[in-house]
C-alpha cells in the first residue's frame, strides 16, 4: 500500500536550501563586523559606507552591473567544467588571455571595419584563446593524467607575466609616458553603452548564464557531462570519449571566462596593464560554489560579490581600510554557505 | 660562478616553499588537501612580522607565525571534517580569507623595518668551497628547514602516530575497526600543516623579504600544493621540490642580473612552466603514490584506468 508522504513541519520548511543560504550570509556578515570592531572600525559606518558607495546614484548601481559582467562570466567558466566533474581554478588566467586575443584581434584590424564586426571578431578571438588556454591543461590531463585544478591554478601565473611581457614589450604605448599599458582602445573597439558606465556586456553576460543552463539541460552535449560528472566509469562503459568531453568542458569554460576578459577591456578598461582584472577569476570560483554550479542562480551570487567589491571601494575611501578587506566577507560567505547552506546530510 | 649562485639562491629563496611543502605532505598524507596553505602562509608572515615588531623577539614572531598559520588550518578543518564541504572551493575561500584578513590588519604594518633574522654564518663548515656558501650561509629559520625535514620524516615513517596518520589517508575505514577515529589524525595533521606553513611565511617576511606587503606569499604556497605531488607525497622529496622551483627562479634572475635579450616576463615565467611540465611527466607515475583517501576529492573522475 502507498503511503502518504510525511508532512513536512513548518520547522523543516524553514530549513531549506534559501532560507539556509540567506542565513549563512547573514551570519558572515556578522562575523566580518566583528572582525571590523576588532580592528578599530566602526562596523556600522563601515557597512553604511559600502552601502552608499553601491546605492548612491544610477550610476553606483550601474557599477555593480559592469562588476557583474566579469565576475558572472568567470563563474560560468567554473560551472560548465564542474557539470563533468573538474575544477577550473584557471579562470584568472582565462580572463587575461581572453584580453590578449581581443587586443591582438583588434590590432589586426587596425580600424578597418566598422565597430560591429570589430567587436564581433575581438569576442571571437578572445574567446578561441581563452579556450586553446585551459586546453593544456585538458591535453596534460589527457595525455599524463595530470590533474587540470593543479595545471589550470599554475596556468594563471603564465598568463598574467604573457600579460607583462606584452605591455611592457611589444605593446607598450609610447605615448604612455613610462606607463606599462597597451594603446587606448578607438571607438569602433569599444562596447556601446547602455548608460552611465554601463556597457553593453551585461546583456551579453546574463544571456550567457541562460545559454549555459539551457544547453546543460536541453542538449545531448550537456546531459553526457552529466553523466561523466555523475559516473566517470559508467560514462567510460557507455562508450562515451571521456577525453574528449572533458576537455571540450574545460575548453567552453575558457572560451566563457574570455568573454568576460573581452567585454571587461573593450567596455570598460579600454587598454591592458599589468594587474588587469586580478583576483577576478577566484571570485568566480566563489561565486560558482555559492550557488553549487547552478548557472542561472551563479547571476545571484557574481551580483552579490560584485556589490560587495564595489562596496568595497567606498570601505576604502570612507573607512579607510584596505580594498582587500572585503575579501574577508567574500570568503566568509562562501565558507559559510560551504559548511551550512545544505540541509544536513547524513555523513559517514 | 653561474652554478653556486643559483644555488645559494635557490637556498635562500627556497626556504618558504620547503615548510609549506612539507606541512602540505603531512595534511595531505592524513588524507587532506588544503589549498589554504598559500592563506596560512600570508598569516604567519603578516603575525610573525607584527609580532616581531611588537615584542623585539624574532622567534616569538615565529611561535606567533606558526599558531596563526595553524589557526587558519583549523578553519578549513572544521568546514571539511566537521561540515562536510569540499575540500578545494573551502581550501580556496580559506586562502581568501587570509588573503582579506592581513590586508585588513597589516595596513598599519606595510612598510614598516622589522629586525627579523640575519644571516649567520656556521663557523667553519662555512669556509668549505662550494658547499659552504651555498648550505651553511643562512638565516637561522633556514638551519631549522634542513633539521624539520628529516624530523618530519622519522615522525611520519617511525612512529605510531605517524603509521596511523597515512593509514587516515589510505585506508581511514581500517583505523575506525581498530578504533582510532581518522577524524583526529586529520585535525593533528591540519594542524601541523598549517602550522608549518606559518613558520614558511613568517620566514618569508622575517628573514627573506624583511618587510610585509599585501599578498607577499603571492602565489608560493599554491606552488607548495603542486611541489607535494611533484615529491610524491614524500617529505624527503619536498626539499628537492623547492629548491627546483627556487632554484629556477634564481636562474633567471642570475640571468638577469648578467644582461640577456630575453624578456625579463619570459624569464619569470620559466619556474611556473617547469613545474607544470615536470608535473605532467610524473603524473602517470605519480598516481601510485597519492594517499588513496585523496583521490575522491582530487580527481572527481578518480576511477580512470
Amino acid at each position: 500500500m502507498l503511503q502518504a508522504p510525511p508532512r513536512r513541519s513548518a520547522l523543516a520548511t524553514l530549513d531549506s536550501g534559501p532560507v539556509r543560504t540567506a542565513g549563512s550570509v547573514a551570519a558572515a556578515a556578522i562575523v566580518f563586523a566583528l572582525l571590523l570592531i576588532a580592528n578599530g572600525t566602526d562596523p556600522v559606518e563601515g557597512y553604511r559606507a559600502m552601502w552608499d558607495s553601491v546605492t548612491r546614484d544610477s550610476n553606483s548601481f550601474g557599477d555593480v552591473l559592469v562588476r557583474l559582467t566579469p565576475y558572472l562570466l568567470a563563474a560560468l567558466a567554473v560551472v560548465v567544467p564542474a557539470r563533468a566533474g573538474m575544477f577550473n581554478i584557471g579562470g584568472e588566467g582565462q580572463l587575461l588571455i581572453g584580453a590578449v586575443g581581443a587586443m591582438v584581434a583588434a590590432n589586426t584590424l587596425d580600424q578597418a571595419v566598422g565597430r560591429g564586426p570589430t567587436l564581433v571578431c575581438m569576442a571571437i578571438a578572445g574567446m578561441l584563446a581563452a579556450a586553446l588556454w585551459p586546453g593544456i591543461a585538458a591535453a596534460f590531463r589527457e595525455w599524463t593524467g595530470t590533474n587540470e585544478a593543479m595545471s589550470t591554478l599554475l596556468l594563471n601565473y603564465v598568463a598574467a607575466l604573457i600579460l607583462a611581457w606584452l605591455v611592457f614589450g611589444r605593446w607598450k604605448d609610447p605615448a604612455a609616458a613610462g606607463y606599462p599599458r597597451t594603446r587606448i582602445l578607438d571607438d569602433v573597439e569599444s562596447l556601446p553603452l547602455l548608460w552611465g558606465r554601463v556597457h553593453i556586456g551585461i546583456l551579453i553576460a546574463l544571456g550567457a548564464a541562460v545559454s549555459v543552463w539551457a544547453v546543460l539541460r536541453y542538449t545531448s552535449w550537456g546531459f553526457r557531462l552529466g553523466v561523466l560528472g555523475g559516473n566517470a566509469e559508467a560514462a567510460r562503459r557507455a562508450g562515451l570519449r571521456t577525453g574528449r568531453l572533458s576537455a571540450s568542458a574545460l575548453m567552453v569554460g575558457g572560451a566563457l571566462a574570455g568573454l568576460g576578459g573581452m567585454l571587461q577591456v573593450s567596455g570598460v578598461e579600454q587598454q591592458l596593464r599589468p594587474g588587469l582584472m586580478s583576483g577576478y577569476g577566484f571570485i568566480g570560483v566563489l561565486a560558482a560554489w555559492m550557488v553549487r554550479h547552478h548557472p542561472l542562480k551563479a547571476i545571484l551570487s557574481a551580483g552579490l560579490l560584485a556589490a560587495i567589491a564595489v562596496g568595497g571601494n567606498g570601505l576604502k575611501i570612507r573607512a579607510g581600510l584596505s580594498g582587500a578587506s572585503v575579501n574577508i566577507l567574500m570568503a566568509l560567505m562562501l565558507l559559510a554557505v560551504l559548511g551550512w547552506g545544505t540541509p544536513r546530510r547524513r555523513t559517514v | 660562478m653561474l652554478l653556486e649562485s643559483v644555488l645559494v639562491g635557490a637556498v635562500r629563496g627556497g626556504t618558504s616553499l620547503v615548510f609549506a611543502t612539507l606541512g602540505e605532505t603531512v595534511s595531505e598524507r592524513s588524507g587532506v588537501i588544503n589549498l589554504g596553505t598559500e592563506g596560512s602562509m600570508l598569516a604567519g608572515a603578516l603575525t610573525a612580522y607584527a609580532v616581531g615588531i611588537e615584542t623585539g623577539s624574532a622567534w616569538l614572531g615565529v611561535a606567533a607565525g606558526m599558531v596563526a598559520g595553524a589557526a587558519l588550518a583549523m578553519v578549513h578543518g572544521f568546514l571539511v571534517l566537521r561540515r562536510g564541504a569540499n575540500q578545494i572551493a573551502t581550501g580556496l575561500a580559506v586562502t581568501f580569507l587570509g588573503l582579506g584578513l592581513t590586508s585588513l590588519f597589516g595596513q598599519s604594518y606595510v612598510s614598516q623595518g622589522v629586525q627579523g633574522f640575519s644571516t649567520h654564518a656556521v663557523p667553519g663548515v662555512s669556509e668549505l668551497p662550494f658547499v659552504g656558501p651555498i648550505l651553511f650561509d643562512h638565516d637561522p629559520l633556514t638551519y631549522v628547514s634542513f633539521v624539520i625535514v628529516p624530523i618530519v620524516s622519522f615522525g611520519l615513517f617511525r612512529t605510531g602516530v605517524g603509521l596511523r596518520l597515512r593509514s587516515a589517508g589510505e585506508r581511514p575505514e581500517v583505523l575506525e575497526t581498530m578504533g582510532t577515529s581518522p577524524e583526529r589524525l586529520r585535525w593533528l595533521a591540519l594542524a601541523v600543516g598549517g602550522g608549518l606553513a606559518g613558520v614558511g611565511g613568517a620566514q618569508l617576511a622575517t628573514a627573506f623579504a624583511r618587510t610585509w606587503s599585501e599578498d607577499m606569499v603571492a602565489g608560493r604556497g599554491f606552488i607548495a600544493v603542486a611541489l607535494v605531488i611533484f615529491a610524491g607525497w614524500s617529505p624527503a622529496m619536498t626539499i628537492v621540490g623547492a629548491y627546483l622551483f627556487s632554484g629556477a627562479v634564481a636562474f633567471q634572475l642570475e640571468l638577469q642580473a648578467r644582461g640577456t635579450d630575453i624578456s625579463i616576463f619570459i624569464l619569470d615565467a620559466i619556474p611556473y612552466v617547469i613545474v607544470l611540465v615536470v608535473l605532467a611527466a610524473l603524473s602517470r607515475r605519480r598516481r601510485f603514490a597519492m594517499p588513496e583517501a585523496l583521490e575522491s576529492v582530487f580527481d572527481v573522475q578518480s576511477s580512470a584506468p
